[in-house]
């Protein structure tokens, strides 16, 4: 999960947020300061059932 | 002659949310609890240091408005966070140290302090949590 900054008093906007210690992460999701953003999962792959002859 | 005057760039963070323009006022205490330490033999009372007990009140203009004062108290009342405060914006260093306390807590928020041809102020008290200072 990355924390995407979202405000100018927090930084750069769009920059990556690392938190410093002490740093309550989810008032400042709930604040709109930060959003998150998961990486999106590769799809599973399917396996298709071989082909009998 | 040793004075500190606080003109109009002091920075203070909560929650690393920069509140600087939205700051009227700080104090920062630090506060180590004396417990006795007097003994039989002794003719006055000896105090040792026990837990750091600090705090730091900050004043602020209430706004509504997003990423503003509100947004960014709300949400802290009743948990742990962060708060700093600097004499000045320039570096770090020396004769501009950066006091910081570390999940101190916030207990109360005032919503709202209205008076009519006045601004909406609110002074709010983060207490507990570990002191430090750095130079850079």
């Amino acid at each position: 999960m990355k924390l995407i900054i979202n405000s100018p008093r927090l930084g750069t906007v769009g920059a990556e947020f690392t938190p410093s210690e002490g740093i309550n992460i989810e008032a400042l999701i709930e604040g709109g300061f930060l959003v998150s953003t998961t990486e999106p999962k590769k799809s599973s792959k399917v396996k298709s059932e071989p082909i009998e002859e | 002659m040793a004075t500190s005057t606080y003109l109009s760039n002091p920075l203070v963070t909560v929650n690393a949310v920069d509140l600087t323009d939205q700051c009227t006022a700080a104090t920062f205490t630090k506060t180590l609890e004396s417990l006795e330490s007097t003994a039989f033999g002794n003719t006055a009372r000896y105090y040792v240091a026990g837990l750091q007990a600090n705090e730091v009140t900050l004043t602020f203009y209430n706004s509504f408005a997003a990423s503003e004062t509100y947004a960014t108290l709300s949400t802290l009342v009743g948990t742990q966070t962060t708060v700093t405060v600097k004499p000045t914006s320039s570096a770090t260093g020396a004769t501009n140290p950066i006091f910081t306390l570390t999940n101190c807590y916030l207990e109360s928020l005032p919503i709202v302090n209205a008076s009519l041809g006045e601004l909406d102020t609110i002074d709010i008290t983060f207490t507990g949590g570990l002191y430090s200072v750095a130079i850079a």
